[in-house]
């Protein structure tokens, strides 16, 4: 291939790439060592890492980074575990599969503020829940600084379950019958059979949802903006305590906030950094 | 190992579609039973039955001295290989032949030792620790033979094991498959829609027809006895050429007419077939193969009265022996075979084969005199398809 066409094919996407990912990964970077002000927006005056170095001793910072941590490490093994419990039995259902496919990608399809709000009612005062435990236990249902966390968890669980579960209810339907029927000759139990033959077919899917999660529920906002607002700062996470420095209207700091934006990105890298090794490694196997 | 019997078997699915009716089939110990039809004729449907993998509707299966309807195929002691080798690709090779003796628990040292000696029956030491993805078709083929064989299960089920092969490897495994299994004695049922392999390997051959058992038996009496017109069709090829015609006496001297094409048949072959006097005069199903055809310029000594008349259309000259296609003017009969091609044209013309020497000088379009031994030839009955003996 000439020179002319491998840029006439990659340049397209290079441009693409370079003005919606690599410019404002650079004015982030830029605007996280300015004091900028929201109110002042034009006046950006460059004050190096000092911005880093406000949040890194900030508590608010901590405990937000602290809940984002909790909150990913419970919602992204419960989903996917219960995605797969899921998708494993709607693939044993023969009759009207699309109707009950269609009823448990709800949760995901609603639009999460929506989600959230319809959820958050049923704790609210009158709310099912609340009524329901107000009956069994006696004393009113009140959301506290403590519970907000895992009624926050649990609606993320909730909503985000349907995609584990879609995506390994498709991998389910490329895998050979014939390898599974092989497997329950040679001796295999059902457990045998999920371990040997289906789990090893989910698994490129497993890791790429995986990632998915992991990132979005890095990233989560919405509900955690509905549910605990400016009530309940202790259940803020990091997306939420980035938004509420950067743009309250009063003290908005946009090069803080860009600052703590740059951290996350590298939080997440950290993150991520296991699976990307891992399904890197796979790739390069399948190569040889 | 052990004999196998099936008693009557049947599969109705639950929207009512019958796909095997009936089946009874014995099988002793230690013999090579293939089931063979064309596409849909359930036998795949039998045989995963045998295997446990789709539910018996009605009859008895017998493994031993075992009622297995309702048993796990996993302790049916049975193995299966599969059309498309169902191997599992994230194990290498030692572990897919391994997996059933790890799941039954045995002894890794002893493990080792047993699929080593699959291997080396199927020649698969070098390949054990590389993955199925890296491996050719046959290899493929191979690592879920060892799979099956490493267990010693008393029953192997084989569904059309070679036909993602290629056709030489196709014909070279034939032989490898029937040599193990002779080898270690294990009963073996084989499904397969091709008669050929269904010829070489069996030492019985079951068809199927639309779930119907059609003929059981040994491949040459397969060959020589077909049960009706469909066996007689399906089995060899080119196929038996089948066309209507009338068989008629005149004293002792018998003759068949086919359209205008008048063949005498000795007095001795009606003899041997008494029920063939009950349908003198009267429309039959003749049947002749095309390897009892010859150019009659090759055999000057063949009796006058065995000749047909034609007209030489394609020639396929294949070395060992040149096909000529010819056609006669009398109706032609469908063998109900759905996966034969569908006779072009009206049905007035009967399109045949003959299997030729290649020493054959005809060409294309020259007017010839065919030889046909009148002795080999095959009647059956217009209304039921059945052989009239």
């Amino acid at each position: 291939m000439n020179r002319r066409t491998f840029w006439g094919f990659t340049l397209p996407s290079v441009f693409v790439m370079a003005t919606l990912m690599v410019v404002p990964l650079v004015a982030t970077i830029w605007l996280s060592m300015n004091q900028l002000f929201l109110r002042d927006i034009n006046n950006p005056s460059f004050i190096g890492l000092d911005n880093y170095r406000e949040v890194l001793g900030d508590e608010e910072f901590w405990a937000a980074a602290r809940f984002t941590l909790v909150f990913v490490a419970i919602t992204v093994p419960v989903q996917m575990l219960m995605g797969l419990g899921v998708a494993l039995l709607l693939d044993t259902v023969e009759r009207v599969r699309a109707i009950y496919l269609a009823a448990l990608l709800l949760p995901f399809i609603v639009t999460p503020v929506v989600g959230t709000l319809i959820y958050k009612d049923l704790f609210d005062r009158g709310g099912l829940v609340a009524w329901l435990w107000e009956v069994i236990s006696g004393d009113p249902f009140i959301v506290t600084a403590s519970n907000v966390k895992w009624l926050i968890i649990v609606q993320a669980i909730w909503h985000v379950m349907p995609f584990a579960m879609v995506t390994f209810f498709a991998g389910l339907q490329t895998l050979p019958g014939s390898r599974v029927e092989a497997a329950s000759i040679d001796g295999a139990s059902y457990f045998r059979q999920l371990w040997h033959v289906t789990l090893p077919h989910l698994r490129v899917l497993i890791l790429f949802v995986a990632l998915v999660s992991i990132m979005d529920a890095y990233r989560v906002y919405d509900s955690v903006f509905v549910f605990a607002g400016s009530r309940f700062t202790e259940a803020h996470t990091l997306q939420v305590y980035t938004v509420e420095v950067a743009v309250d209207p009063q003290i908005g700091r946009v090069g803080k906030g860009n600052a703590i934006g740059v951290l996350n990105v590298i939080g997440i890298f950290v993150v991520l950094i296991p699976f990307l090794v891992i399904s890197y490694k796979d790739q390069i196997r399948e190569r040889h | 190992m052990a004999d196998v019997q099936l008693e009557k078997i049947n599969k109705i699915y639950p929207n009512g579609f019958h796909a095997v009716h009936d089946l009874t089939l014995d099988l002793a110990d230690g013999e090579f039973l293939v089931l063979v039809g064309p596409s849909g004729c359930g036998k795949s449907t039998a045989l995963r039955m045998v295997a446990g993998l789709e539910e018996i509707s009605g009859g008895d299966l017998m493994i031993g001295d075992r009622r297995v309807n309702d048993v796990e195929p996993r302790d049916r002691d049975i193995a299966m290989v599969f059309q498309n080798y169902a191997l599992y690709p994230q194990m290498s090779v030692r572990d897919n032949i391994g997996f059933p003796l790890r799941l039954k628990k045995v002894e890794k040292k002893a493990r080792k030792q047993q699929e080593n000696q699959a291997a080396g029956i199927l020649e698969l030491m070098e390949q054990m620790d590389k993955k199925p993805a890296t491996l050719s078709g046959g290899q493929r083929q191979r690592v879920a033979m060892g799979r099956a064989i490493v267990r010693r299960p008393s029953l192997f089920l084989m569904d059309e094991p070679l036909s993602n092969l290629d056709a030489k490897l196709r014909v070279q495994m034939r032989a490898e498959i029937s040599g193990i299994q002779r080898d270690l004695g294990v009963t073996t049922i084989y499904v397969t829609h091709d008669q050929v392999e269904a010829m070489t390997m069996g030492d019985r051959v079951a068809v199927l027809k639309d779930g119907h058992l059609q003929q059981v038996s040994d491949p040459e009496t397969l060959y020589a006895e077909p049960a009706n017109v469909f066996v007689a069709a399906f089995i060899g090829s080119p196929s038996m050429n089948l066309t209507e015609g009338v068989v008629s006496a005149d004293g002792d001297n018998y003759k068949v007419t086919m359209g205008d094409q008048t063949v005498g048949l000795s007095a001795s072959f009606v003899e041997s077939r008494p029920a063939l006097s009950g349908y003198l005069d009267k429309p039959v199903i003749v049947g002749f193969r095309p390897e009892d055809l010859e150019d009659a310029a090759l055999m000057p000594g063949h009796p006058a009265d065995q000749r047909l008349k034609a007209t030489v259309g394609i020639r396929e000259a294949l070395g060992a022996e040149t096909l000529i296609h010819f056609s006669i003017n009398s109706t032609a009969v469908d063998s109900g075979d759905p996966d034969a091609l569908d006779e072009l044209g009206d049905d007035s013309e009967t399109r045949c084969t003959a299997r030729f020497s290649p020493k054959t000088k005809v060409k294309r379009g020259e007017e010839i005199d065919i030889s046909i031994v009148s002795d080999a030839m095959h009647f059956f009955d217009r209304q039921t398809h059945l052989a009239i003996r």
